[in-house]
Parts: structure tokens; C-alpha cells; sequence
């Protein structure tokens, strides 16, 4: 998936860079920005999930950056580029619909500020934006212990079998956070297949997280965002560690070590 | 006004006021200051672009003789202390572990007594096993453990006890410290002074 | 004002009305007693129940401590840095016989005798502070490593005298053996200085990782502190970051003087020292992304709870600050490369636009995935397409395997800006130039194509495997290729032929402004990092051992902090400027000397001068 973004963002970029070599050092960029953004947007939704709309802006702020350093290397470019910018604010011998257009801008823009900071602190409805730290540190108890119960097949198929009593239901038969009861929630159950999830931590992190649910989250995790019940109050130590042995081998992934 | 709108304010100002300087000031000097502060204040703004979050210190553990009624009350303090206070967490762990430096304490309540444990911890050096590992004749391989309660962690008796209590619950022992050994503050002062 | 220990400050607020003067005068008073505090261990029930104070009318005892400790890190780092490199400077001078060097050396020393009397008042403001604010915390800091203040004390002396027989007898010094002993001093000086940064960093670094101090000698009790997990990660990474901070400060200075200068002599000799703290600068930088990683490797070793708040947890964001700073870093000093091989090397820019393009795509494309957040903030409707705040696609970026190749990469890039800067208008005359040249687009090529597919291994290995083998192998293809390239191109360019003389003073403002750019990125980052390492900490004075119970014990959020940052490096800046504005009053009213130089063959010097000046003289007639 990785490969073929890259490769079309390349081909993308070359593209456009060749349009670049032919001068209208100006039109191509801001036409370059434009295509960027439509491929973002809207092409790039068809294949995977949205991007979030500060990531569009991250990308685009990467692009302009670029545009701006490649038109100004040299001098001629630098004058290519922003001569038509300041001659047309400059207004000097304009005629016509040029002179319309500039007043337009000279009068929209500040308005366009305007507009923005309202919209900006107006109260809304919308719940704010989160950050939400998805593998908070866990408290110091925690750290560094291991699974003392042995690695063995019955081990692992007793883990599993309390894996589809107790946790299916949300996580899914199949270690894929798609349980019947999945729906609704959010944030949704993790995906223990997914290489981002339990691939990258340790048995000791999964032990925490199990036994102390979404309320056991630190304010980074923001407790309460996690509807994981506290299953310390229900299972024994014992069964939490065959249950992590039973969803690492049934997810077939790994748990992280260090050494 | 919030303070983060308050500080966006202020960064916006500070934007404006270098943008100002760039247009209108030809001192080199002073315009490249106006470049700095556009600088900073995006960065600043970027900064406060995103959720803010301030991390907040959990509440603080203390020791306080009269909420003590069970051993299990002091086995909870107990392992309050042990990943605190105590720093036993700097080296020992509970279980096998890959980062511990010093021997595992799974099951020690169940392999000391305790007055073994009272005595590893305040006097380490008073018993060492001899190492037969590197050929030749056995040395003795002192401890790198300190004195608990002396400084610099300065563990009290009240304190060490309840570290006691909680390497055995964890066990899976009877506790055989019981609350009605813990002192009461003058007496534990006094001990504490002694032992230092 | 009033004192008060261990509680959460309520009473601290309530007498704001008081004047602040009265409030000092107190303080100072109070200032008074702290030793005595200090000292009378045995007598402890007076001096255990004050743990902090506090001046809230002045902002708080940690907005206070971390305004002065800030300004006092970066004037060390600055002070710490510049010998290192005046030093060199000046042995390059001694070797080529290129005088410019010896001067830019001696410009850089004479800044470096007042900056090192500002650091030192700084230092000794925070000590000051800190014995009042913190008097418990210090107390047991000293405890443990009075031994090493006194060496510390001991090594101020020592640095002091090197310095001031360094700098003032720069002229005397000049001829024959007499030099030697010059260099030899700034050996010296370089030593002490080294050992100046390391004994704080054990200082700090306890703080960080604490190991257990048991019973002994007060020396055997300071040593077993001093050689925590973290020291010497932090060591080497403070050591490199300080020349890099050097350099861009240099450069920034020369590229502050470019726009102010009025002659072309002066044109061409900023342009020329821009050029060299630029050097220097990108070329520090290099290994830094390598040594930080030490330090990450050694701090999760340490502490996974502490690792795991670093990268994962609570300051996760600042990583992502951390990574645009850098991204804006690597554009910067690329951009003036790039501006170098435009605009003094005539015709060289249709040659050259094409690479240069490449090279700016593939930086564009690296600093996408590097600033990529692997938690994106997302409104609840966008994470509810999304799929929760982890993105299917973008949460591949987000983790170390993409970063670690993406910075690889972005090294690489850089490097090979500084390459072609290099060839820029020469032609090899040697009969094995083309052999060499295949050699080393084969060395690049590879290197890159290596790093990519280790780095896209890397997803399907467990994670130990990448972090302790591919990783580890990225680093050492990128150092391998660096090693082997800079001197090959060098070999290349001792007998190459010059058809094209770089012209210095010919740059646009705007190089000059990315100078200043690059130079404010560093010390931003600079206090990022400091907020990230007194951060990681959460609420302990020392980690695990001794808690922060004063009401400052939380940790601020990101966008306050950034503020303070902005301020802080804004204050430094001006600090900077004052400094050098005050050490170079006096150049105004002399006349510059004529210069006599030896004529060496182009090639002969070095890669730090960017080419041969020969055409500089006829510039100059």
C-alpha cells in the first residue's frame, strides 16, 4: 500500500515537474497545488479512508514550501515568480477587468481573514478535535513484568476459548475488532491483527490495559475514551495472561521485546 | 479569555507586527528581527494549534497510621512504597523481567521469613552468599543492595513493615505483620532518629 | 512573601498585592540564609520544613528557573561549541596557510570572551535561584555530588585561564613554534570545556535516571551518580549538537552582516563565513539523528514507563513539533546549498536544475512521512470515517520503520547537495575520475536502495529485530557512505581543473535570511528538547526517588510551553546580537589589513572553503 502511494505521488510530482521546466513558474505551482489537493481530497478517499483535514494542510504547506524554494533559486525564476504577484497588487497600469480583479482581492481578503477568525472562535457545536494518545505510558507497576504462565499449546488453547468468552463479543471471533457488539462504539475495539496494535507492544502493556480498562487510562489516553470494562474486578491474574498468550497467537502476531 | 486563546492572541500580534516591519522598514537590522519573530510565532501558534494537554501529578501517598485497620491495608501501602519511595523498583522486579538489574522478588514472602526480609533490608551485608561460579576458592560477593533505612531513601520501621506485608501478599502468604505492630508517630520518630 | 513547604501554594497568591521591591528585598534576605540551610543537615527540623519557595508576583518559581536555565544552556552550548570549531578553524589556517581562517578563528574567540562572561552570570543566577526555590531538591543533590562540584569549580579555574591566554595571546602566538603552543592551548581549552559540559550533564542526568546511591565514600558516592544509563548518550549528543549550534550561529551572525554590509570586501567575507557556519553546521547535523537514537535506545532500557511517555505517550506531539523543526532544518540548509551552486558559480544553474529538483522532490516526499503524526487530531467526524484516530494508510507512516528510513534518506540527500556544491563548475582531470564517479553514484544508489528495503523489511520483523539490527544497519550504510564518498570527491578535486570560479558576495538577501532561519530552527529545538527532558521526568525531581510536591509538579501544556519557548529563543537571539555587537564595536574605526596569502594549487584547499578563492583576489583588485 505504501509502495504504490509513493510511487503515484512520485509520478504525480514528476509530472508536474515537467510542466515546471517550461516556465510559468507561478500558473504551474499554484496549478500543481490545486491537483495536489483534489488527489487528496477526493481521489485518495476512493482507495483508503479520509485524511483528516490538518494533514491536507500539513501536505499542501510541504508543497507550497517546495514550490517557493524551486521558483526561488535563482534570480530569474525568483522574478518569474513573483513578479506577476506584485505587479498585480501593485496595480500599476492596469486596465479593465485586471483592475476590478485587483480591488476584489484587496477588498475580499481582508474579509476572508475575517470570515476565518469568526468561524474560528464562534462557539459550535462540534465537539473539539482530539489528540488522543492511543498507547499511553502505562504506570510503573506495570512495567517490565512477563508472562509467567508457560508458552503451551493448552495454555494457548485455554486462552483462546476465555478470549471468545470474554472478549469476542467486542474484538471479534477473529482478532479483528469487528465483534458483534463492535458497533457504536468509539473509539472502536482494537484490531489485534492490525501490525499497529498488540504487534507493538508488550505483554506486560496488554496485561495493564486488560486488567484496568478504559478507566485505567491516563489523561493523554483521556480516560473514559476507551469503553474496555476494568477486568481485574472479574478475572484472575492467571486467566489475563493466558488471554493475552491466546490473542497473540490467534491475532499471529508477536509481542514486542527488548532485549 | 482562555489562556490559549489569549496566547494565539499574543501570537497573532506578534505575526502581524513582523509582517509590518517586512513591509514597511528597510533597516536590516530590524527587519531581520521582524523575520525572527514571524518565525516564532508560528511556531508558536502551531503549537497552540493543536488539543493542549497538561499532565497532571497523581495524587500524592501518604503514609497515615490511622487509616491502617487489616494487613491488607498495609500490604496496599506497602506496594505503594515498593514502586515509589522504597526505589526497590529501580532494580528488583516481580516476576521474570529483561531490565532488572538485582534478583527477582517473585515469591520471596514465601522463601524468606520475615525476619530475614526486615534483616535483608536494613542490613544487606549481614548475610552473603558465597559465589562459586568463577573457579577458585569461593568468594563472598557483597551486596549492592543499600541500607533501607538509612539516607538517602530512609525508609521508617512503619514503612518497612508494610513492604514486608506486601512481598508476602503478593506470595500468596498469610500476612504475619499485623497493624498492631505499627507505631504510632512519636514512637516511630524515635526510631527512625535511632536508626540514623 | 511568604515561605512555604510541601503544600500546595494557596497562601502563595494571597499577598500579590505586596510591591515586587519589597518582595526582592525579602528574598534577598532570605538568598542569605539558604546556605546556612544548606549546611545545617543535623539541625534539620527548621530546614526539612521548607522544601520550595516561591515568587509568584515574577511568574512562578519554574516559569523563573526555566527563562534562566534555558539562557544559560544555550550561552554554554554556544560557548562550548564555537572553541571546537575556532580551534579547527584555526588549524586548517595553519595547514593551508590561508590566512581567512586564522581570522575567522580569532573573529569567533573574541566573541567567546564576553559570551563566556554572560553564561557564567547566568549560571550563577540559576544556581542562586535554584538554591532558593528548591532547597530540599538541592540539598540532596548536593549531598550526593559534592564532589564533583568542587572538581566542576576547579575546572572553571582552569578554563578560564586557557581562555584568557587563548584569546589575548592570539597576535603574540603567531609565528613559528609559537603557534604549536597556540594550538596546543586551544586543545586545552577544548578539554576543559568538554569536561565543563559533562559534569552538569551527570547532574542532570540523575535527575533523568537515577541509579540506587548505597553507602560509602562522599567520592565513591558521586562516582557510582555520575555514570548513569543516560550520561554519556547525553554527552555525546549535547557534544555534537553544541558545534552544530556553533556553526548555525556563525552562520546566521555572517549572514546578519551580509545584509548590513556596504563594501564588497565585506560582501565577500560573509558570504564566506555564512558559507563555512553553514558547513559546519549541516555536517554536525549529520550524525545528531544518531546519536538522539542512542539516547532513546538507552532512556527505554532505563525506564520503558519514561521511553513510552517520550515517544508514545503525553509528549508524543512534541515529536511531531520536534520533526517539522528538523523538516524546515533540512530544507533551509539545502535551499542555501542549492542558492551557493545558483548564484556563485556561473552557468551552473541549467546544469544543475534538474538534480537539484530531484533532490528537492525526494526531501519533500521524506519530510511527508517524517511529520506524519502517528495519532493524528481529528474532529469526532473525521475519526468516525476514519475508523478511530488511527488512519489505515498514513498509520504506516507514523511508526519508527518509516522514520528512521526517511531521515536516512534525507541525510543522504543533503550529503549529496554538499557533493555536487563540491564539483560544481570543475572537471576531474585524473585518468580514474570516471571510474571513481560510477564508484560513487554505484556507493549512493545502493545505499539509498539498501536503506528502503530495510526500512519496508522492517514491517514484517518483529520489533527487536528492527530496532536492534535494521536500524542499526541504516545508520551504518549512511555513516559508510559518508566516509567513503568525502574522501574520494576529495582525491577527485585535488587534480581537477577549475573552469568556473566561484564568486563570493554574490548571493541574494534571502540567503542571508535562510541562515538566520536555520539558526533559529536549532535553538528552537534546543528548548523543545530541553522541555521534552524536563518533561519526561513527570512529577519527580529526581525519577522515582525524590517527588515534586510544589504546586508547579504538573507538567504545562505543549502550547504554553511553546510560547515560553518562542520567548526563550527569542531572548537569546538578542542576547546573541548584543554580544557580538558590543565585541565588534571596536573592528569599525580599523582599517582591514591587507591580506597576504600563499598561491596553492586549486584543489589544495579544503572542502570547507567550498572551492578555490583564487578568483576572490581578483574580485577584490
Amino acid at each position: 500500500m505504501k509502495g504504490g502511494l509513493l510511487l503515484k505521488g512520485e509520478v504525480l510530482l514528476k509530472k508536474c515537474g515537467v510542466f515546471l521546466n517550461r516556465g510559468g513558474v507561478l500558473l504551474k505551482g499554484v496549478l500543481l497545488i490545486v491537483g495536489l489537493y483534489l488527489f487528496l481530497k477526493f481521489i485518495l478517499p476512493l482507495f483508503t479512508a479520509p485524511l483528516p483535514a490538518n494533514l491536507i494542510f500539513l501536505y499542501l504547506a510541504l508543497t507550497v514550501a517546495g514550490i517557493v524554494i524551486f521558483a526561488t533559486l535563482s534570480s530569474e525564476s525568483t522574478e518569474e515568480f513573483f513578479g506577476p504577484i506584485v505587479r498585480f497588487l501593485n496595480g500599476e497600469r492596469q486596465t479593465g477587468p485586471m483592475k476590478i480583479a485587483r480591488l476584489l482581492v484587496l477588498v475580499l481578503f481582508p474579509l476572508l481573514v475575517g470570515w476565518q477568525t469568526y468561524t474560528s472562535t464562534v462557539p459550535s457545536d462540534m465537539p473539539p478535535a482530539e489528540s488522543r494518545t492511543i498507547h499511553p505510558a502505562p504506570p510503573g507497576e506495570f512495567v517490565g513484568l512477563s508472562n509467567p504462565i508457560p508458552n503451551t499449546p493448552e495454555n494457548v488453547m485455554m486462552g483462546k476459548g476465555l478470549f471468545a468468552a470474554f472478549c469476542s463479543p467486542c474484538h471479534g471471533a477473529n482478532f479483528d475488532g469487528k465483534g458483534p457488539a463492535a458497533r457504536g462504539f468509539n473509539p472502536p475495539p482494537a484490531n489485534f491483527v492490525d501490525s499497529g496494535t498488540i504487534a507493538q507492544l508488550q505483554e506486560s502493556y496488554l496485561f495493564w490495559r486488560i486488567k484496568k480498562g478504559g478507566v485505567g487510562l491516563p489523561i493523554e489516553g483521556m480516560p473514559w475514551k476507551s469503553a474496555m470494562p476494568r477486568w481485574e474486578l472479574e478475572l484472575p491474574d492467571e486467566w489475563v495472561w493466558k488471554i493475552i498468550m491466546g490473542e497473540y497467537d490467534g491475532a499471529h502476531q508477536k509481542p514486542r521485546t527488548w532485549e | 479569555m482562555s489562556e490559549v486563546a489569549l496566547l494565539q492572541l499574543i501570537g497573532f500580534i506578534v505575526v502581524g507586527l513582523g509582517v509590518v516591519i517586512l513591509l514597511f522598514i528597510q533597516a536590516r537590522f530590524i527587519r531581520v528581527v521582524g523575520f525572527v519573530i514571524i518565525v516564532l510565532g508560528t511556531f508558536a501558534l502551531i503549537a497552540l494549534g493543536i488539543p493542549q494537554m497538561a499532565s497532571l501529578p497523581p495524587a500524592e501517598e501518604k503514609f497515615d497510621v490511622a487509616t491502617i485497620k487489616t494487613s491488607a491495608d498495609m500490604a496496599a501501602i506497602g506496594q505503594k512504597i515498593f514502586f515509589s519511595k522504597g526505589q526497590c523498583a529501580l532494580c528488583h522486579s516481580i516476576g521474570p523481567s529483561e531490565s532488572a538489574r538485582c534478583p527477582d522478588l517473585k515469591g520471596i514472602g514465601a522463601k524468606l521469613t520475615r525476619e530475614f526480609i526486615y534483616e535483608s533490608l536494613t542490613q544487606p551485608q549481614a548475610y552473603i552468599y558465597l559465589d562459586y561460579r568463577h573457579g577458585g576458592p569461593p568468594k563472598q560477593y557483597p551486596a549492592r543492595m543499600p541500607h533501607i533505612n538509612k539516607n538517602p531513601i530512609g525508609l521508617s520501621n512503619n514503612e518497612i513493615l508494610s513492604v514486608i506485608a506486601f512481598l508476602q501478599q503478593m506470595s500468596g502468604e498469610p500476612i504475619t505483620v499485623s497493624p498492631s505492630e505499627i507505631m504510632q508517630p512519636t514512637a516511630a520518630a524515635t526510631a527512625v532518629a535511632q536508626a540514623r | 512573601m511568604t515561605y512555604y513547604g510541601g503544600h500546595r501554594g494557596r497562601s502563595a497568591g494571597v499577598r500579590r498585592g505586596r510591591t515586587w521591591s519589597i518582595a526582592a528585598l525579602l528574598f534577598l534576605i532570605g538568598q542569605l540564609g539558604i546556605p546556612l540551610l544548606g549546611l545545617a543537615q543535623d539541625a534539620a527540623s527548621t530546614a526539612a520544613t521548607v522544601a520550595y519557595r516561591d515568587i509568584p508576583q515574577l511568574g512562578g518559581s519554574r516559569n523563573i528557573i526555566w527563562v534562566i536555565a534555558q539562557q544559560h544552556l544555550l550561552l554554554a552550548g554556544f560557548v562550548l561549541g564555537v572553541p571546537i570549531f575556532a580551534w579547527v578553524c584555526e588549524i586548517v589556517g595553519v595547514r593551508t596557510g590561508d590566512k581567512r581562517y586564522d581570522k575567522l578563528a580569532k573573529e569567533f574567540t573574541k566573541l567567546l570572551t564576553s559570551a563566556y562572561a554572560t553564561t557564567a552570570l547566568f549560571g550563577g543566577i540559576l544556581l542562586f535561584m535554584l538554591l532558593g526555590f528548591y532547597p530540599k531538591l538541592m540539598a540532596y543533590l548536593t549531598d550526593i555530588f559534592f564532589p564533583s562540584f568542587v572538581v566542576y569549580c576547579a575546572l572553571f579555574l582552569l578554563e578560564t585561564v586557557t581562555l584568557y591566554l587563548y584569546w589575548y595571546g592570539w597576535d603574540v602566538m603567531q609565528g613559528g613554534g609559537r603557534k604549536g603552543l597556540h594550538l596546543f592551548l586551544g586543545f586545552l581549552l577544548n578539554v576543559f570545556a568538554f569536561f565543563i559540559m559533562i559534569i552538569p550533564n551527570s547532574w542532570a542526568t540523575f535527575q533523568a535516571s537515577p541509579v540506587v546511591v548505597a553507602e560509602g565514600s562522599a567520592l565513591a558516592r558521586a562516582w557510582a551518580a555520575t555514570w548513569n544509563p543516560t550520561w554519556w548518550p547525553v554527552n555525546v549528543h549535547r557534544l555534537i549538537a553544541n558545534v552544530v549550534l556553533g556553526g548555525f550561529i556563525c552562520g546566521a551572525y555572517a549572514g546578519m552582516r551580509y545584509l548590513s554590509a556596504n563594501t564588497h570586501e565585506e560582501r565577500v567575507h560573509y558570504d564566506w563565513m555564512g558559507y563555512v557556519g553553514n558547513f559546519i553546521g549541516v555536517f554536525g547535523m549529520l550524525p545528531l539523528p544518531f546519536a538522539g537514537y542512542w539516547l532513546m535506545r538507552e532512556v527505554y532500557q532505563y525506564n520503558q514507563q519514561m521511553g513510552i511517555t517520550l515517544m508514545g505517550g503525553f509528549l508524543s506531539w512534541l515529536f511531531i513539533l520536534q520533526a517539522m523543526l528538523i523538516g524546515v532544518l533540512f530544507l533551509g540548509a539545502n535551499y542555501y546549498f542549492w542558492l551557493g551552486i545558483t548564484h556563485r558559480i556561473e552557468g551552473s544553474e541549467v546544469k544543475y536544475r534538474r538534480p537539484i529538483m530531484a533532490m528537492l522532490v525526494i526531501l519533500l516526499l521524506c519530510l511527508g512521512v517524517w511529520m506524519t503524526p502517528h495519532s493524528l487530531v481529528a474532529s469526532l467526524e473525521e475519526a468516525r470515517r476514519m475508523g478511530g484516530t488511527h488512519h489505515p494508510l498514513l498509520g504506516v507512516f507514523g511508526v519508527m520503520s518509516a522514520k528512521m528510513t526517511v531521515v536516512n534518506i534525507m541525510i543522504l540527500v543533503t550529503f549529496m547537495s554538499f557533493i555536487i556544491y563540491w564539483r560544481a563548475g570543475k572537471v576531474e582531470t585524473a585518468t580514474w575520475a570516471k571510474v571513481a564517479q560510477k564508484v560513487m553514484a554505484g556507493v549512493l544508489g545502493l545505499a539509498a536502495i539498501v536503506v528502503i528495503v530495510l526500512g519496508v523489511w522492517g514491517y514484517f520483523v518483529p520489533a527487536i529485530v528492527r530496532i536492534n539490527y535494521f536500524s542499526v544497519v541504516q545508520v551504518l550504510i549512511v555513516l559508510f557512505v559518508l566516509v567513503t564518498i568525502t574522501p574520494l570527491t576529495g582525491l577527485l578535486m585535488k587534480s581537477a581543473r577549475t573552469t568556473t570560479e566561484m564568486i563570493w558576495g554574490r548571493m541574494p538577501p534571502r540567503a542571508g535570511y535562510a541562515l538566520v532561519l536555520n539558526a533559529v530552527m536549532v535553538i528552537l529545538l534546543m528548548t523543545l528538547m530541553g522541555y521534552a527532558r524536563s518533561s519526561s521526568r513527570v512529577h519527580w525531581h529526581v525519577y522515582g526517588v525524590m517527588r515534586d510536591s510544589s504546586q508547579y509538579a504538573f507538567s504545562p501544556a505543549l502550547g504554553y510551553a511553546a510560547a515560553f519557548m518562542s520567548l526563550n529563543t527569542f531572548v537569546f537571539c538578542l542576547l546573541v546580537a548584543f554580544i557580538f555587537w558590543v565585541a565588534t564595536m571596536g573592528d569599525k574605526t580599523k582599517t582591514m589589513e591587507p591580506e597576504t596569502k600563499k598561491k596553492l594549487p586549486a584543489g589544495a584547499y579544503p572542502a570547507m572553503a567550498g572551492g578555490s578563492p583564487t578568483l576572490d583576489d581578483r574580485n577584490k583588485q
